[in-house]
């Protein structure tokens, strides 16, 4: 009995990281995301022992008590106090995933401050953006996106409003840096979700939401707008590119001189139009 | 096809001149007769659940591999954006609508409804609604989403009329649930028989009236939201326009307290079907009346409430998350008790095994995993992670499907036999829940396991390399065998209607008094109403059938004062003119 207790837990213990792979979300790269894994997991067991307990005393009562010559049924129905066994575990069951929930919830919500290896990009100037609360030593990186059908516009700080680096698509931040994203859409609603990256958020016209993240690794990142936006939604999709704070100032200024080239193109080919009547 | 609607009834009226007897197809559209008001409305919904299989199939279909080419995502949204009003409003409220409106009354002692006319009102309300909506198909249905958030909805962005269809279609059949639900609950609490208190009424019917208030509550809210998009759409509105400081967000709150209504609604009426169908099979009371009562009281209140917990990810103050949060985890105490309450009911029992039985049973089983899931997901962060995913879709349809087709068709097992005087065949019905219930778990693991990887519900395609083609393929087999399971189902009733076993008016001993009434029952449904003195009212009528054939025998000095023996309820349900079936109706009120 207890050499098979024991295979029975090596084995769990052999396949619980490759069941865990398959049953639960992409690996995590990011603090609030690995906050959303612990929950998930939480949640994902308490449902699947409630599912398993009601199987085990439903099917034990349909293969028990089915009908048999010369069985005839207890007529009984509940006494006074037939309720007070099961109402125990379910108040505490309830109580504590509401109690752990909020408790996540905040966790998720907590920024984190930038780290050894991250870029210190801005100076945090509010300590409150819309539920998000950040620590005054976070130096965010604060990027504008913009949801339109059907990809994700990005805005990097730096530079004129008006004349800022941004790219389509995909986004590129700085590994280890704490990333405050600010959402709104100009068309319908999007709702912005890389798994590895931490949760959903909406992407609302007319209003502003925000999350954020600190990825911990070097790596390209995948993800999918979430809310259904009209027949090309399922080319919504975003990558994030984290690399590392070198190569981030490096993409900035390769960016910014392309725009500045690109700019000076339009104004030569204005120019070259204007001067030919407007003939190509 | 049809039963007659008019029975031998005994008490002959007699007139000079009778009215001339119309068509049949005229009888039966313009009949205010609950009881032909509830069958048209059983049959419509069943016929919708043909188109929603249809739907789901084409769907699944397109999602059997990654990046199918098979329908344009155009073809897909408008299939998409229709699927979810006929599977919910079209079929799963019209299903329990008309079951509440045959058997209601009955179960109550009443002799009609309230408003008969606006019963059948309600009817061809919701039939036109229905009709409008796939009407569109003629031209371009919707493509706005299942449940037509604005902006998306709006005319800068669906120009075509299909939303308006879409609108309209919707309005008018929950235009016709809202009237039903009226008729009901007036029904339900000025014509009980004497002697029916609400603590004896049977819990199937204790159902029908917190559904015919959620009708009311929840559809009057979607109505409102619909009407708003409609002056929004065609008259210049700007009530869910961001440029004139509308907010898109109004529209998602009135719509998902709608949905969240609905499946509560959907809950509660599987929990009547269960709570009335397992003592009936188990040959025992159920274990706890009040306690279900109670449970069922609370899952209608607060499952409406639950309503932002579809929208973890939207702008709004943490302090209403956190209440949706705690009404979505607080729902487990009244299901877990329910649960409770129906196992309890089945220990101890002699649990006959007939499908009716055994699709209750498999209605529980469905419902757990999906509430369970639906747990799981109701925590903030777990919902910042799954909801709009395929796995959160796979929880709500597991309750969905459960409740509305596992316990529909426990329903219409059950009550079949008062409908028509047949029973719907007990083979084939197992065949069909045996395949209904080994493919929504297959396409729920499969749509699970897909959504824990991150792809969204409503997408007409999927990419390969994701890690998601084994569980969508998964998914689609599993959707595939459900739909065979249900298409199997549905020949079988319409076969059964017409050349089903004949059976007696009671053919489960069973105790509520419904079963009191003949098969079909006449258009005044009783004869006599009888005096109801206990949530059990027939066992009683059978039991004083009982003494008063004792009392003829000649009584031996041995035993005189033994008390008559328990009512033995028939083992296994005979053909017609079996029991005591013959005596109950038409006997005197019982003391």
């Amino acid at each position: 009995m207890l050499s098979l207790a024991l295979a029975a837990g090596a084995l769990a213990l052999v396949a619980a990281p490759a069941a865990a792979s398959v049953l639960g979300p992409r690996a995590a790269h990011s603090p609030n995301a690995d906050d959303i894994r612990t929950a998930y997991w939480v949640a994902i067991i308490v449902a699947a022992l409630l599912i398993v307990a009601v199987h085990v005393f439903l099917i034990g009562a349909l293969l028990r008590y089915r009908a048999r010559r010369g069985r005839s049924p207890q007529r009984f129905t509940a006494g006074a106090r037939a309720f007070v066994r099961p109402v125990v575990p379910l108040v505490a069951v309830v109580v504590g995933l509401f109690v752990f929930g909020i408790a996540m919830m905040s966790d998720t919500r907590d920024v984190q401050a930038t780290g050894p290896d991250g870029l210190n990009a801005d100076a945090a100037l509010l300590a409150q953006v819309n539920d998000l609360s950040i620590p005054p030593t976070a130096h965010p990186l604060n990027i504008n996106v913009i949801g339109q059908r059907w990809l994700w516009r990005f805005e990097y700080p730096g530079g004129r409003p008006g004349d800022r680096v941004f790219s389509y698509s995909e986004l590129t931040v700085p590994v280890d840096t704490t990333v405050l994203l600010h959402f709104t859409s100009t068309d319908v609603t999007h709702r912005w979700f890389i798994p590895a990256l931490g949760g959903q958020v909406d992407a609302v016209p007319g209003q502003d939401t925000t999350t954020w993240f600190r990825a911990d690794q070097v790596g390209t990142y995948h993800g999918q707008s979430m809310s259904f936006s009209g027949s090309g939604f399922a080319a919504m999709r975003g990558w994030v590119h984290v690399v590392t704070p070198q190569e981030y100032q490096q993409f900035i200024a390769r960016k910014r001189a392309g725009l500045a080239r690109a700019q000076k193109d339009v104004v030569k080919a204005l120019g070259e139009s204007s001067a030919t009547g407007g003939a190509p | 096809m049809s039963p007659p609607p008019v029975a031998t009834a005994r008490p002959e009226v007699v007139t000079e001149e009778l009215p001339r007897r119309r068509q049949a197809w005229i009888e039966r559209a313009t009949s205010t007769d609950h009881k032909s008001v509830g069958t048209l409305y059983i049959g419509a919904a069943l016929a919708f659940l043909v188109a929603a299989v249809a739907q789901l199939v084409v769907m699944r279909t397109q999602l059997i591999v990654p990046e199918n080419t098979l329908t344009d995502p155009e073809i897909f949204n408008r299939i998409m954006s229709t699927f979810a009003v006929t599977g919910v409003v079209l079929f799963a409220i019209p299903l329990a609508l008309g079951l509440f409106a045959y058997i209601s009354p009955l179960q109550v002692g009443a002799r009609g409804v309230a408003f008969p006319r606006l019963n059948l009102l309600s009817f061809w309300l919701f039939v036109s609604g229905g009709f409008t909506i796939f009407g569109s198909y003629l031209w371009r249905p919707s493509e706005a989403g299942f449940a037509a958030f604005p902006p998306l909805s709006e005319p800068l962005y669906s120009n075509t009329h299909g939303v308006d269809a879409w609108i309209v279609g919707t309005a008018l059949a929950l235009l016709g649930f809202v009237c039903f639900g009226v008729n009901l609950v007036v029904t339900l609490r000025n014509m009980r028989a004497p002697g029916m208190a609400w603590r004896r009424v049977p819990l199937f019917t204790w159902g029908a009236n917190l559904c015919g208030y959620l009708v009311i509550v929840c559809g009057s809210v979607m109505l409102a939201a619909l009407t708003m998009l409609f002056i929004d759409r065609n008259f210049g509105g700007v009530f869910f326009d961001p440029g004139y400081a509308g907010a898109p967000i109004l529209y998602e709150h009135l719509a998902w307290f709608f949905f969240s209504g609905a499946f509560a609604f959907i809950v509660i009426f599987a929990a009547g079907v269960i709570s009335d169908v397992l003592p009936a099979f188990a040959r025992k009371p159920l274990f706890s009346h009040r306690a279900a009562m109670a449970c069922m009281l609370a899952i209608a209140i607060l499952g409406p409430l639950t309503w932002m917990r579809n929208m973890y990810t939207a702008p709004i103050p943490t302090a209403f998350l956190v209440g949706a949060m705690l009404f979505a985890i607080a729902l487990t105490i009244p299901i877990g008790l329910l649960i409770y309450n129906w196992i309890a009911t089945l220990w101890g029992g002699a649990l006959r095994t007939r499908a009716a039985a055994l699709y209750a049973i498999a209605a529980i089983s469905a419902m757990t995993v999906g509430l369970a899931g639906d747990l799981a997901w109701s925590l903030i962060p777990v919902g910042w992670q799954i909801e709009h995913t395929t796995a959160a879709q796979a929880a709500t349809t597991c309750v969905l499907v459960g409740g509305a087709v596992l316990g529909g068709f426990a329903a219409l097992h059950y009550w079949f036999p008062k409908i028509t005087g047949r029973l719907l065949g007990e083979g084939l019905g197992k065949a069909a829940l045996a395949a209904i219930l080994v493919g929504l778990y297959v396409f729920a693991a499969g749509s699970f396991l897909a959504g824990v990887k991150g792809q969204p519900t409503d997408v007409y395609k999927f990419f390969s390399g994701e890690g998601l083609d084994g569980p969508n393929l998964m998914a689609s087999i599993g959707a595939f065998v459900m739909a065979v399971g249900v298409l199997l189902q549905l020949g079988n009733a319409a076969h059964s209607w017409g050349k089903g076993v004949a059976v007696g008016h009671d053919p489960w001993a069973a105790a509520s008094l419904e079963w009191f009434a003949a098969s079909p029952p006449p258009i005044h449904n009783f004869d006599v109403v009888p005096d109801v003195r206990s949530a059990e009212p027939l066992y009683d009528i059978r039991r004083a059938i009982r003494d008063r054939t004792h009392s003829w025998r000649p009584q031996t000095p041995a035993r005189p004062e033994a008390p008559p023996p328990e009512p033995e309820p028939q083992q296994e349900p005979e053909p017609v003119g079996q029991g005591d079936s013959g005596d109950a109706q038409g006997g005197a009120p019982v003391a």
